[in-house]
């Protein structure tokens, strides 16, 4: 298990280190060894049966997850898959339940230490009273996490977010980072790389949740005013409480993607990271059309993603749209089977200025060979794109204005 | 939705699923008092879980060994930090525990103690066999 370096990570006994050490060894095991299992099953057993019967190889993911569904291989890493999800936020519950009230004495220091010390830049938190949750957060417990990033069960509560947080550290066995901010400091510091004419004042984090990769950008463009919004009120004041225990200044507030409460032409970069995916396809449409809107002419929207599956093999979309099927994940397929460069050009954008990146890990991979991605592009239909798995690269797309 | 089944939380268990976002938020976290009587957190999975197997139960039977296995784990290493504590500070000399003979009268006790954890390991199938003593 991976220990957040951060204030706020929880107090655990040595038992509940010990069961968070073994979730994250049997998330390895799934992800990393019967995942290579499965897919050397699926080419020596699976394909060759489909093509008997079929006369050709299957032509798209729900086609092999149809063909694979029997086997029994495929129902034991499934039947894990999701016993480890579900043990990943069990093994948080019990400490998080203990530390609840310190937890949420600790957040209220942060803040008014923050007050004392009278910083020159300080971040900020804005919830708007009566906020309407959209349904797609509030009705459902997504990637089988109980009380999803909105549940809150007393006032000024955070626990949702300590769940998110404490629960990613298991869940990622070592492949998001320290503070779980690989994805925002190899992205963020391969666009200040890529681009370095680039010097944004102001940056845009959307459904930024505990705001774990929203700090990158404040990291990589220290000049910049970064912000973050998300509809979950317990996630964004778990994320300024956090921010603020990692001394960085970034402005949290409660705001709906689709419709965001900035003026147009404010923000020289609007960014999301595992995020669309979450959202079904209209709420999509009118993400993407905000985005548009806020960025300034010479701006640069990106999102970090799953790849499409028009862009990967059968096997490899289906083996990213396991999630949609059996981690409550209903709008992940969906979302993954839109083309991203039509989705740039619906909300306005010039397909011209679109772009997209495979960028190694930096946490994984290292400084030299992450840096050296920048003049190197790779292709996305590889089985490490998006895929937490030993070795994952990280997707994004988006378009300059 | 997925052709797996679900199961759906109906009745008693059903989880008090819409949260109502708080009208009172303020723009700043407060100070709230500790109240050691709040609601405990749901953990509880609103849709259900997805089974695979012809007969879901092997899949709860899976998970019940997998917890069981997380559960030996924790005692390995709960042993492991015991015997490191006991060998920084000079209770135990390292490679002992590895290389400690029980007593004879140790082992008889232990031995005692085996049977009767595997006995009631397999007490399930032994209960088939009184049945059939029964008749």
């Amino acid at each position: 298990m991976l220990e957040l370096k951060h204030e706020l990570k929880l107090a655990k006994t040595r038992d509940e280190k010990a069961r968070m050490n073994f979730v994250s060894g049997l998330r390895a095991h799934v992800l990393n060894d019967m995942a290579t299992g499965m897919r050397t099953v699926y080419e020596g057993d699976v394909e060759p049966g489909f093509r008997r019967s079929a006369g050709r190889t299957p032509k798209d993911g729900p086609e092999v997850h149809k063909a694979i569904k029997p086997n029994e291989y495929f129902k034991f890493y499934s039947s894990l898959r999701v016993t480890a999800q579900d043990m990943v936020w069990q093994s948080v519950f019990p400490p998080l339940e203990r530390n609840r009230g310190a937890l949420k004495s600790k957040a209220t220091a942060l803040a008014k230490t923050k007050r004392r010390e009278r910083r020159a830049e300080h971040g900020s938190l804005t919830l708007q009273p009566g906020f309407e949750v959209p349904r797609y957060v509030s009705a459902i417990d997504v990637h089988l996490m109980a009380g999803n990033y909105d549940g809150e069960y007393e006032a000024n509560d955070l626990a949702a977010g300590a769940l998110y947080d404490n629960g990613l550290a298991v869940f990622s066995f070592g492949l998001m980072g320290q503070n779980l901010d690989d994805i925002g400091q190899s992205i963020a510091g391969f666009i200040r790389l890529k681009y370095p004419h680039l010097k944004p004042k102001k940056i845009l984090d959307l459904g930024c949740t505990i705001g774990h990769n929203t700090g990158s950008w404040r990291d990589q463009f220290p000049a910049a005013e970064v912000h973050g919004i998300d509809v979950a009120a317990p996630c964004l004041r778990y994320a300024y409480a956090r921010a603020e225990a990692q001394g960085r200044a970034i402005h949290f507030t409660q705001m709906n993607a689709e419709a965001l409460d900035f003026p147009d032409a404010s923000f020289d970069v609007v960014f999301s990271s595992m995020f669309l995916h979450e959202i079904p396809q209209k709420g999509i449409a009118n993400i993407m059309r905000e985005a548009f809107r806020v960025l300034r002419p010479g701006g640069l929207m990106l999102h970090m993603e799953l790849p499409p599956n028009s862009q990967l093999s059968a096997y490899d979309a289906f083996y990213l749209d396991w999630d949609s099927a059996y981690n409550n994940e209903p709008f992940y397929k969906p979302f993954r089977d839109l083309k991203p460069e039509e989705l740039c050009r619906k909300a306005g954008f010039d397909p011209k200025k679109y772009v997209q990146f495979v960028i190694p890990s930096v946490g994984w991979y290292g400084e030299k060979v992450w840096s050296e991605s920048a003049t190197q592009p790779r292709d996305v239909d590889n089985d490490k794109t998006g895929r937490l798995t030993d070795g994952i690269l990280w997707y994004c797309f988006g378009a300059w204005k | 939705m997925s052709a797996a089944r679900t199961t759906s939380s109906k009745g008693a268990s059903k989880p008090k699923a819409k949260v109502k976002p708080k009208a009172k938020a303020k723009a700043k976290p407060t100070a709230v008092a500790d109240t050691p009587s709040r609601q405990p957190m749901r953990r509880t999975i609103r849709g259900g879980r997805p089974y695979f197997f012809a007969d879901p139960a092997i899949d709860k039977l899976l998970n019940m060994l997998v917890v069981l296995g997380s559960e030996v784990w924790t005692l390995r290493e709960r042993l492991a930090a015991l015997e490191a504590i006991q060998i920084r500070q000079g209770g135990l000399a390292a490679g002992e525990l590895d290389a400690h003979e029980f007593s004879a009268e140790d082992e008889s006790r232990l031995a005692a103690e085996r049977k009767e954890f595997i006995d009631s390991l397999f007490r399930i199938l032994q209960e088939q066999v009184e049945e059939a003593r029964r008749r």
